[in-house]
């Protein structure tokens, strides 16, 4: 089997030491960085994603992918060179202050990454000086996204959305909220743009939304 | 506003109340106490009712979704009958308890006619042995005067009451109940049926279990159990700090402590006991219980770094909190470690001895939050894991608690899934132990895959479910769905994650653990076997696992039974490391990797 199509195979069934292996095989035939992220890891992603919409593949399994997702992309990074192209847009993410969980978080960042965005995970417990101060260092921010799994963060996530439309010096942004304790009334009752239930569906809002 | 009628049949109760009021409110406010494990919010359609209006056919409805517009008859569903678990196997070690009684001869007014009764008192307690209470220093004194000596205290105006009316001059025998060198009450003579009667409480997320002790005897008089109240306002810690967050502090504390005062009474009923003679109650509970109870806000213990507002035990008057006992009696609150490892960890290691002892030792506490702790005496870390309701039954399709009608255990006999039921009758619905070893069970015959794809024999709403019993004329049968069997392994990975990194940082390795403990209903009812192959307990760990009942209820026992206990519990409070899972880098890999089911045997 071509070396690409047995990484995206090791990416979709969650075999990281495999991806490992076969990235840095792939790399020494020559191969270039981009060509294995767009042509065998990217495509592995999207049949995750799809296949978990589809119900045929679930959490669990799409955790699996995202971890072997990101260790071929530690693996790739260094080769990858820094062009535009891929870049559809620049997105700002992280945990909200208070709360220390990223399980989720990170599953969206690799659709995000998968889906070919520049993605600035600022973390966990980010505080709202924090999220401003990501904004305003990368002026082509055009989506800001805010996860938090406790319901008891849900005030600072309220007050993160208040303060970036606030600030008057900040370009026109998109705010997306998720994790366990949001739902779409409290996205909206904050007056955030979009909220998704899941990271696939995360990625497609944005794509939509940036296209 | 207008205000309506509801009637409750089954409790016969009335209350009226505010239009648009909802009936999970309104149950409230009668002083019922509904089970909402989602807090009200319609999601986990737990708290259903039977609704009959004037004129309507009679609708079963979320509770929480239902609003008054008018008179109402309300049947809440059957009420299950609750099993908590009151038992531990704990070594309970002798007996040296705090409380005593002493028999006092007061000095005779003829040879001290110079001292004041409260003199006299200080005197006895001198001659008696008794040190000064800690912190008071002897006063100095006027000269002439005989010198009270090193039993000096300053006068506590609860008990020189006491002693105004026992005392009176007269040269009589007095009888004084003492906590440690802290007198709590007194009375003349000898007293002969008087008692001293201890109580110890644990209070769980969801349950709460209380035990009388005869302290001087060593005797256990009575137990008994009870729904933690505040279920009525959320399944887990998180939502009820959010109600408390809300401006609800003051309701969640009330409803506990009325709780733990109604408790105390079953409890003396049950052990022919009185409750003037209980003079010390301890308890036990995570952190959150412990805040909710104590009326901390509980702020700091949800946002990160999640820690609580103190964590030393502490000794308080029992009555200053609700509680009726004893003249002078005292609440103890054991030590918590971090904001998600609370007193229960600490009365569990109290009750093991598992920071006292050489072998390498897992203690496993699975309730509504799982905790961990891993070491021996020379070092132990603990951590919390997102264990989550899951194992509970709650967010369970058909989950409920351990009560009758609950599956329990789940085997297979040739190739056909045997279920067996709570109380033997119609099965309802399934409980934790029934779970795993309905998980482990389907992992057998093939139903389900490692990643933890599930091939129904049945469907609902379109998905694939499996039936454990079928559905039939009586009602419909009880199945696990795909929903389910995730949430299962969301639970589980946490855990078993959790159990990999504490190995981790105590760089041991999971062969070298001598002994699993098993704690909580949950622990004890469950299939080890079963545990090990689901992976929620790694298989390196087969054949050593242990229930251990209700540790932490035991070591609320022991703080009562041995005046040691307490210093111990604060020594190994104080000297467990935690672990703070969710901020380690390694958590998501050793979570995903602990998702999967193990390959089978």
């Amino acid at each position: 089997m071509p070396v690409l199509e047995t990484i995206q195979e090791a990416v979709a069934n969650g075999r990281p030491k495999d991806v490992e292996r076969q990235i840095r095989q792939a790399l020494e035939q020559g191969l270039p960085a981009e060509q294995i992220l767009e042509e065998a890891l990217i495509p592995a992603m999207r049949e995750a994603g799809e296949h978990y919409r589809n119900n045929e593949c679930d959490i669990p399994r799409i955790l699996s992918a995202a971890r072997s997702m990101r260790k071929g992309l530690q693996i790739l990074e260094p080769f990858l060179e820094k062009s535009g192209e891929t870049n559809r847009g620049t997105i700002v993410l992280g945990t909200v202050e208070g709360d220390l969980h990223d399980v989720g978080k990170n599953l969206v960042a690799i659709m995000f990454r998968s889906a070919g965005f520049k993605v600035i995970d600022l973390g966990v417990d980010v505080s709202e000086k924090q999220f401003l101060k990501a904004v305003r260092e990368n002026p082509e921010v055009k989506l800001v996204c805010i996860s938090s799994l406790l319901t008891t963060s849900m005030p600072e996530m309220r007050q993160v959305v208040r303060s970036l439309r606030n600030a008057k010096d900040l370009p026109p942004l998109k705010i997306m909220v998720g994790g366990g304790s949001v739902n779409q009334q409290f996205a909206e009752e904050i007056g955030a743009d979009a909220y998704t239930e899941t990271a696939v569906d995360a990625a497609e809002w944005a794509k939509s939304f940036v296209l | 506003m207008a205000e309506y009628t509801v009637f409750f049949p089954r409790e016969k109760k009335q209350i009226s109340v505010e239009e648009g009021t909802n009936l999970l409110e309104a149950q409230i406010q009668a002083g019922l106490h509904p089970n909402a494990p989602c807090g009200g919010q319609g999601k986990c359609g737990k708290c259903l009712v039977r609704v009959l209006r004037p004129g309507q056919e009679a609708q079963v409805v979320k509770a929480c979704c239902e609003k008054v517009t008018g008179d109402v008859t309300v049947e809440t569903l059957e009420k299950e009958e609750l099993h908590v678990l009151t038992e531990g196997v704990a070594q309970l070690g002798g007996l040296s308890p705090e409380l005593r009684r002493l028999h006092l001869q007061l000095p005779s007014r003829r040879d001290h006619w110079e001292l004041s009764e409260w003199e006299r008192l200080c005197l006895a307690l001198e001659e008696a042995g008794v040190p000064a209470e800690d912190g008071t220093v002897a006063e100095e004194t006027v000269d002439g005067v005989a010198e009270p000596g090193s039993g000096a205290r300053k006068p506590d105006l609860r008990v020189a009451r006491l002693l105004a009316r026992a005392g009176g001059n007269r040269d009589g025998e007095l009888t004084v109940v003492m906590s440690g060198s802290r007198v709590l009450d007194l009375w003349e003579g000898a007293g002969g049926d008087r008692r001293l009667l201890a109580a110890a409480f644990d209070i769980g997320t969801t349950s709460i279990a209380g035990y009388l002790l005869d302290v001087e005897s060593g005797e256990q008089l009575a137990t008994d159990s009870a729904m933690n109240p505040q279920v009525s306002f959320g399944a887990d810690v998180i939502q009820r700090a959010d109600y408390a967050l809300a401006g609800g502090l003051e309701e969640l504390s009330r409803c506990v402590r009325r709780e733990i005062d109604a408790m105390l009474g079953r409890l003396c009923e049950k052990g022919g006991a009185r409750r003037e003679d209980v003079y010390q109650v301890s308890l036990v509970g995570n952190s959150c219980m412990h805040h909710l109870f104590l009326g901390l806000l509980p702020e700091s213990l949800v946002h990160a770094p999640y820690q609580p507002v103190f964590r030393e035990a502490i000794r308080i008057p029992a009555d200053s909190v609700g509680i009726h006992a004893g003249e002078g009696a005292e609440m103890l609150w054991l030590p918590l470690i971090a904001g998600f490892v609370g007193a229960d960890t600490v009365g569990g290691l109290l009750a093991t001895r598992l920071g006292e002892e050489e072998p390498l030792t897992l203690l496993i506490d699975i309730g509504t939050n799982g905790e961990l702790v891993l070491g021996n005496r020379d070092r132990r870390i603990a951590c919390s894991t997102a264990a989550g309701p899951a194992l509970e039954g709650a967010k369970i399709s058909c989950g409920m608690r351990g009560a009758d009608g609950a599956i329990e255990h789940v085997q297979v006999e040739n190739g056909q899934l045997r279920c067996q039921v709570i109380g033997g009758g119609r099965a309802v619905g399934i409980c934790g132990s029934g779970l795993i070893d309905a998980i482990a069970s389907l992992l057998e015959v093939g139903a389900l895959d490692e990643s933890g794809r599930l091939e129904g024999n049945g469907q609902q709403d379109g998905q694939p479910v499996y039936y454990l019993t079928q559905p039939d004329a009586e009602g419909p049968g009880v199945s696990l769905s795909q929903r389910d069997i995730r949430e299962v392994q969301l639970a589980k990975g946490a855990i078993a994650a959790g159990i990999h990194l504490l190995a981790e940082r105590l760089e041991v390795r999971l062969e070298d653990v001598e002994r699993v403990y098993l704690a909580g209903a949950f622990g004890t009812y469950l299939n080890p076997e079963s545990a090990c192959r689901i992976g929620l307990i790694p298989g390196e760990l087969r054949g050593r696992l242990q229930a251990v009942g209700n540790a932490a209820g035991e070591g609320a026992k022991q703080v009562v039974r041995q005046r040691e206990a307490m210093e111990r519990a604060q020594k190994l409070a104080a000297e467990t490391e935690f672990l703070e899972l969710a901020s380690l880098p390694q958590f998501q890999d050793a979570f995903v990797d602990e998702l999967e089911f193990p390959e089978g045997l």
